[in-house]
């Protein structure tokens, strides 16, 4: 026992030179550093102390060289990650709020999925002023539907982004001369007069800034890219804002349901998506409380080098993932002990909120003798 | 610790073994119970030791026992999650479990859909289905959480909406592991309630119930000890507490000398 002892120590260079990686926490230096200055005491055939220095990094005069400072440091990006993951919300965005409860929570889900799929094939193939249409109107309802903080938060998230998709393609998109040279010959070839300007003021080059030049090219796809944007952010946002998960899923149950003639799996599809809408959740908890978990260790990241960063994150996404497998094995489990038996035709997903139209209640009763053998 | 002599000392209040069939007046039986794992070096490694276990129809009895004791084990054999590798289960049907840790339990986005969740086996109308969610969900106190989405709820609401997922189905067996491990005195009171609520009104409703929490059992029928994967003591609370607060005194004696 005393030799494996031993042995545990030799195994540790830290231990036998009188030190412990600086990157554990100062209470852990500490008795380490008493249990080896003890173990120092008992053992006299030890080695004494050395502090073994990489030559490469100290000069002649034994102080280290500067290059070493220009070497990037991640520590200080590898605590920032980790607290920004332990410090977001578990929720994600745009979940739904179900007070105070507006006129748009009792539209019915079917209307709100086709009004999603027209928000998004009307801007991309109307007139500007159309498209600019459809962003007030969504702006404005947004304001009148919501509660002041929600649509604060996500009208500025979605202009913001927005914003700059407009500036970068309006810059961007006719910016850049074109790498070929056209392939209509100029009028010196082929002797013909050149094509008149134009008589009402038009301009193709719209703005110039230095280098930087806005066409009508580059406004048209700007104006189109970030209106589409808008509206399909901000209708999606109001869609899942004022929609349970489960009324989504009996609309889209409801649209799918013909293609049960051929052969598509409608249940298992829409049961699979509700478990889905479950997990992400519990993905985003995870992922939240193992970064949580590595924070309060206390490590000291500017003492890691980067591999040893690296592991540290590797391990994280490690952790992240079997937590995540045995959540769906425990989650596989409770199914198991509530009845479901694998079959999602004879398992009935209730679908209870009412909305103003109704949503038919269009399952099949199951069999009884069908019915799964309680456990 | 002298196992035979508890044993002996707890012989008065077990039951007469059955020879061929359950004895009605039990809802849950579990007759020299074993359950063995093997683990990755391929050593076989005992949880439960030949544990026996009656519990009678219509009561509130809690399993009590040091972390690692088995409790939970045995609670997954009586609802049939897991095998035993010995010995003979009967339990009440239909039966419900509820799990330590909510999230293992709420498989569905909102409160409404995932109480609802359970009675999907069963033939119900929209309305039979809409009466039980909200009964439920009054009894344990969360009528208007309804629509609310299941990870905006605190780790207490959502022990309550797996509760309420487990009475909605009306079984005849409750099987409840650790319920207010993560509540507050109101919550865990409210709990309890809900759970004494459902076995009083049905008056056929059997609920076993795992815990920690000494001061549950003044609501309980009966009581089970179990230590190092059997089953040291049944019978009265009473009986366990004193058993139990006995145990703790002479180990803080043992660290005071």
């Amino acid at each position: 026992m005393y030799l494996g002892f031993l042995n545990f120590f030799n195994a540790s260079p830290h231990f036998l030179r009188g030190q412990c990686p600086e990157y554990l926490s100062d209470e852990l230096q500490l008795c380490n550093g008493l249990l080896s200055c003890s173990l120092r005491k008992s053992i006299p055939s030890l080695p004494p102390l050395r502090t073994p220095e990489i030559q490469c990094a100290v000069d002649s005069e034994g102080k280290r060289r500067g290059w070493k400072k220009w070497i990037p440091n991640i520590a200080f990006g590898a605590d920032k990650v980790l607290r920004s993951i332990a410090g977001a919300t578990s929720s994600p965005i745009c979940q739904f709020i179900p007070s105070p409860t507006t006129f748009l929570h009792s539209v019915d889900p079917r209307i709100k999925l086709v009004w999603l799929l027209a928000f998004i094939l009307l801007p991309a193939r109307s007139h500007f002023y159309m498209r600019f249409g459809i962003v007030l109107y969504l702006a404005l309802l947004s304001v009148w539907a919501l509660p002041t903080n929600v649509w604060m938060d996500q009208l500025g998230r979605v202009i913001l982004l927005s914003g700059i998709l407009f500036i970068i393609l309006a810059l961007s998109a006719d910016g850049a001369p074109p790498t070929v040279s056209i392939r209509t010959p100029p009028p010196a070839i082929t002797g013909l007069p050149n094509i008149p300007s134009s008589f009402h003021g038009y301009k193709y080059l719209i703005l110039k800034l230095g280098p930087l030049q806005i066409t009508r090219k580059g406004l048209s796809v700007a104006s189109t890219s970030a209106c589409l944007t808008f509206t399909i952010f901000q209708s999606a946002s109001l869609c899942l804002t004022t929609t349970t998960p489960e009324q989504l899923a009996s609309a889209l149950r409801w649209f799918m349901l013909p293609l049960k003639h051929i052969g598509v799996p409608v249940a298992e599809i829409i049961l699979t998506l509700l478990l889905s809408l479950r997990f992400i959740n519990l993905v985003f908890d995870e992922i939240r409380n193992v970064a949580l978990g590595i924070l309060s260790r206390r490590i000291n990241w500017e003492q890691l080098t980067t591999m040893e960063t690296i592991d540290v994150f590797i391990q994280y996404v490690r952790r992240i993932f079997s937590n995540i497998f045995s959540h769906a094995e425990q989650i596989a489990q409770a199914m198991i002990v509530r009845g479901f038996r694998g079959d999602s035709k004879n398992h009935k997903i209730h679908f209870l909120s009412d909305s103003a139209v109704g949503v038919p209640d269009i399952d099949k009763k199951p069999n009884p003798d069908s019915l799964v053998q309680y456990i | 610790m002298n196992y035979s002599t508890l044993l002996r000392a707890s012989a008065a209040v077990l039951p007469p073994h059955f020879s061929q069939s359950p004895s009605e007046n039990y809802a849950i039986t579990g007759r020299n119970l074993s359950f063995c794992i093997t683990t990755k070096q391929g050593e076989r490694f005992s949880i439960l030791r030949n544990c026996s276990i009656w519990i009678p129809s219509g009561q509130l009895w809690m399993l009590l026992g040091p972390n690692g004791c088995g409790k939970s084990t045995l609670l997954k054999v009586l609802a049939g999650l897991l095998n035993p590798t010995d010995g003979s289960v009967y339990v009440k049907k239909p039966k419900s479990f509820v799990f330590q840790n909510p999230d293992h339990q709420v498989v569905m986005p909102t409160v409404e859909a995932d109480v609802a969740f359970g009675l999907g086996k069963y033939d119900l109308s929209r309305e039979e289905v809409k009466y039980r969610v909200t009964k439920a969900l009054d009894a344990v106190g969360m009528p208007e959480y309804l629509h609310r989405p299941v990870q905006t709820l605190s780790g207490g609401q959502k022990q309550r909406v797996a509760i309420a997922g487990a009475l909605a189905e009306a079984c005849k067996v409750l099987l409840l592991d650790e319920l207010t491990t993560f509540l507050d005195e109101n919550d865990q009171l409210g709990v309890i309630r809900a759970v004494k609520n459902s076995l009083a009104s049905t008056g056929d409703v059997t609920a076993l119930w795992v815990t920690h929490r000494l001061e549950e059992l003044e609501h309980a029928d009966g009581a089970v000890y179990m230590e190092d994967g059997k089953v040291v003591m049944e019978g009265d609370p009473s009986t366990i507490f004193k058993f139990i607060k006995d145990q703790q005194a002479s180990y803080m004696d043992q660290i005071n000398c």
